[in-house]
């Protein structure tokens, strides 16, 4: 039973990683914790062929959201043109209340264009998206201006 | 004999296996995360890396389809980068509204769709369905040219992603 010396001072047995997984075990959901979850939702967009729409628009309000650098511009036919000035706080309240009031006027007016710039940003379209379907106008036509072409949504 | 067998016992334990059940319990955890992030269908709708979406107060839910992304600059069909943007205003696309290599992309994608529906014997349903996930700092003059193009190439059911908020 005689040891060498140093023979304790040999590495013992397999390497222990029970340590390293338990550091994990902790880490993981620390960081998933702070991740992010995001909700990814749809803004759904048929696209009818473009001539369907042309004959029933004549006869409608033709109502239209012109979005300039500084202000949101409605109009439409038989409308007086009203602006709301884009930088205020509550220019989107005021945008749709303004929708309200055309369409409490017309209620059977559901179509309504937007016009943006061709530099308007994705995330502007989309907040007058939302305004302009939660007062009801759900048919909504994307356009240019200056006029390019345009492109249409329908539910 | 008490202390023989002790020893023998003791010179015969098997060497320490590897344990495994931390592992375990992270796998566990893992596991409950990505059960969180997915939607009641079964579909996990993850948004390209590159792209911080709009946010809408949309509530509907996105479609499981093929996903268009456009980056600060790059359009991307599925996997693949079908077109570079520059970073300019109409994304350095030209004047004309088609965008050639998405719309080839398109073509292709509808045909292999289209091959797939009519071998399942419900061609007369298919209908071409996208989702364009979409930067928000991207401009109106990319978006519109991207949604012609799909338009043109027969994918005219579109759903643009949005983050809820």
């Amino acid at each position: 039973m005689h040891r060498r010396r140093g023979y304790r001072q040999l590495v013992e047995g397999d390497l222990d990683i029970m340590p390293l997984m338990n550091l994990f075990v902790v880490l993981i959901p620390m960081l998933l914790l702070s991740a992010v979850f995001v909700e990814i939702n749809a803004i759904d967009m048929h696209l009818p062929p473009s001539g369907a729409e042309r004959s029933r628009e004549r006869e409608s309000l033709d109502l239209a959201i012109r979005l300039e650098p500084q202000h949101y511009v409605v109009e439409g036919r038989h409308l007086k043109a009203r602006s709301v000035e884009r930088r205020a706080p509550q220019a989107e309240t005021e945008l749709r209340a303004l929708l309200r009031s055309i369409r409490d006027a017309n209620p059977d007016e559901r179509s309504v264009r937007i016009e943006s710039r061709g530099s308007t940003r994705y995330q502007d379209l989309v907040r007058v998206m939302d305004v302009a379907r939660s007062t009801g106008l759900d048919a909504i036509a994307l356009a240019r201006h200056p006029a390019v072409g345009s492109l249409r949504e329908a539910r | 004999m008490r202390l023989r067998a002790r020893r023998h016992r003791r010179n015969l334990r098997p060497p320490e296996g590897l344990r495994i059940t931390s592992m375990m319990d992270i796998l566990t955890v893992l596991l409950l995360f990505l059960l969180k992030s997915f939607v009641a269908e079964g579909e996990a709708v993850t948004p390209a890396p590159g792209v911080e979406l709009p946010r809408s107060e949309s509530e509907d839910r996105p479609p499981a389809s093929l996903v268009i992304a456009i980056t600060d600059d790059a359009i991307n069909l599925g996997e693949e980068t079908v077109a570079v943007l520059d970073g300019s205003v109409d994304g350095g696309l030209g004047g004309d509204l088609y965008i050639e290599a998405l719309g080839s992309g398109l073509e292709r994608a509808r045909e292999r769709q289209q091959r797939i529906a009519e071998r399942r014997g419900h061609l007369d349903e298919w209908a071409g369905r996208i989702t364009i996930q979409g930067d928000r700092d991207m401009s109106f003059s990319v978006l519109q040219r991207v949604m012609y193009t799909c338009d043109r190439s027969g994918f005219d059911d579109l759903a643009l992603a949005v983050l809820q908020g």
